[in-house]
């Protein structure tokens, strides 16, 4: 994430912690101004909990947030209002449109152009001022509500826009619109966007880089599939995990047996026929959807085995020489050495 | 039971006489209950929301304290507010005794955990994105609150209600600060209790009529202003 500018976020043994559970451990991380970081993992894995600190709104148990160059605390005057978070589910004030979307510029102090600016916001989320500006809260639709709580962002035209999940629970069009609007940000202002998302368009079509999330851990750059536990000894040196399938996971021996692995994506190796290759590990799995790295031209294949799904990164002249389409029965083959463990410690 | 009926006619032409000494008491009762609760709304509102905004040790005794104290007596309050200003009190000087302003300043005391527990129920049952939402929108710790009091106005408005309710109709305190001087700390329920003494029953009555039109009135002018600011 070289730019040659200076990071707008430089994170330093960022930790959370939530009743004695640690949900998040960020060693150091930096993020360039005007970058679109994708944050992907399951639920719980720490996405919410990194958009919270980066967006000031909690304290970390521990470590630090540098905001260009500075360290920064929630209700740091020079942050507020220029890092800007959208909750997964927005809050619309019980007040109308316009009075919800206006509400962080007369915080401010209201300049005169107020009522342009959240006119201008309402449009560029596609919702007709005219129509919308008045409408009671309660009057709005879940993907017109998302866009108003969108738009009351765009009006403070932010330099970081975090948005937790933004195209999760509504429509097509809407979450178009949203992504749409975002992307107008950056193009207009520079603003930063960092998105927590399993909207796979946003991640490989619009992110320059995507985070992967596990167990609180940050993986930045790069896919990959984590082998959750818990893992049982299978001979000298290495452990094994049944799926539910039958089929069985080869690790080397770790530390925790209770801990999580993973490996990376482009170590695995996708084939219509098993390869028969000394000790390495091959699972029978069916292809679950493709999908265009447009920044890598390469192509994010999901393939379900048990209850696993795991992600693999080809060239696009492997998915066609190869055939593989989703419904295909597939082998995944990889090399036990190459599994990691995330300490979890 | 004639008397409830008569007590009914009576109200109505002691309201449309325009009968002084009982528009005294209603001065009186408006007056001693509308300064009790200003005092309660500006002290409790803000001590409401942090006991409902904020998480901290020992929060839940402190819940179980200001919930108790819902049910404070009212002659207990009117005991302890007498002795501090009473001649030979620590606040005597005050001159408060046997004033409207003495009777408020009991009110006050029975009003505020009312304002401070109802306040703090509708801070609590605000939707947690809420406070997200002000901060990601760059709300400082004042426009926090501020806010959150005004998302969760319906709540508070119910807790001014309920409040006033209390401070209106209570006797203890009005009987023991006020002393149910005639034309000057006599309110409508000190009235009430003088009446009944003297055997009239019929102009108690009247008078109790006279207290729940006035609530009524409250009411419907605290129903319309929730429509207004919906």
């Amino acid at each position: 994430m070289s730019s040659g500018k200076p990071p707008i976020f430089r994170i330093e043994a960022l930790q959370q912690h939530y009743g004695g559970r640690r949900a998040l451990f960020v060693p150091h991380l930096e993020i360039a101004p005007g970058a679109i970081v994708g944050l992907m993992g399951p639920n719980g894995s720490g996405k919410s909990t990194l958009l919270r600190l980066l967006g000031f709104i909690e304290k970390p148990s521990s470590g630090l947030i540098h905001f260009k160059g500075r360290t920064a605390a929630p209700f740091d005057p020079r942050i507020r209002s220029r890092v800007t978070l959208l909750p997964q589910d927005p809050y619309l004030m019980n007040r109308s449109v316009f009075d919800n979307v206006a509400y962080g510029i007369k915080l401010r102090g209201a300049g005169s152009d107020s009522v342009q600016r959240v006119h201008r916001a309402l449009a560029a989320v596609g919702l007709a001022p005219a129509q919308f500006a008045r409408r009671p809260w309660f009057a709005l639709s879940g993907g017109e509500a998302q866009r108003v709580a969108l738009a009351a962002r765009l009006a403070l035209e932010p330099e970081v826009l975090l948005m937790d999940e933004p195209t999760a629970s509504v429509d097509a069009e809407s979450a178009e619109r949203i992504r749409r609007a975002a992307l107008a940000a950056r193009d207009q202002w520079g603003t930063t966007l960092i998105v927590a998302s399993h909207d796979w368009s946003w991640l490989f079509e619009v992110c320059d880089a995507v985070w992967h999330l596990y167990a609180g851990t940050v993986f930045p750059a790069g896919t990959r599939t984590f082998f959750p536990g818990p893992w049982e000894q299978a001979g000298e040196g290495a452990w094994r995990r049944r799926l539910a399938d039958g089929q069985w996971l080869i690790a080397p021996a770790g530390t925790d047996p209770s801990a999580p692995a993973y490996i990376e994506s482009q170590k695995l190796i996708l084939s219509r026929a098993p390869m028969v290759e000394g000790s390495r590990v091959v699972l029978k799995g069916t292809v679950l959807r493709q999908a265009l790295i447009r920044r890598t031209g390469k192509v994010v294949v999901t393939v379900g085995i048990g209850e696993l799904t795991l992600t693999a990164v080809l060239a696009p002249e492997t998915l066609r020489n190869e055939g593989m389409a989703p419904g295909d029965g597939i082998f995944v083959t990889y090399a036990p050495e190459d599994v990691s463990w995330i300490d979890s410690s | 039971m004639e008397f409830l009926l008569d007590g009914f006619v009576q109200a109505i032409i002691l309201l449309v006489h325009l009968d002084p000494e009982t528009y005294s008491a209603i001065r009186a009762t408006l007056w001693s209950s509308s300064a009790a609760m200003a005092v309660s709304l500006v002290l409790g509102l803000p001590a409401g929301f942090w006991l409902g905004y904020h998480n901290f040790y020992g929060k839940h005794a402190l819940r179980t304290v200001v919930d108790t104290l819902l049910s404070l007596p009212t002659v207990l309050v009117g005991l302890i507010v007498y002795a501090f200003i009473s001649r030979q009190g620590p606040l005597g000087e005050m001159g408060l005794l046997f004033t409207l302003p003495g009777i408020a300043v009991g009110q006050a005391i029975l009003a505020w955990p009312v304002v401070v527990a109802l306040t703090a129920t509708a801070v609590e049952s605000m939707d947690r994105q809420l406070s997200i939402t002000l901060r990601s929108l760059g709300a400082d710790r004042r426009q926090l609150l501020l806010s959150t009091l005004w998302e969760a106005r319906f709540g508070i408005l119910a807790a001014g209600v309920t409040a006033y309710g209390r401070v209106m109709t209570e006797v203890g305190i009005s009987m023991m600060v006020g002393g149910n001087i005639k034309w000057a700390t006599r309110t409508m329920t000190t009235a009430i209790a003088l009446e009944t003494n003297k055997g009239m029953f019929a102009t108690g009555v009247a008078l109790g009529l006279v207290l729940l039109a006035i609530a009524f009135a409250v009411n419907v002018s605290l129903s319309f202003l929730r429509r207004q600011v919906r």
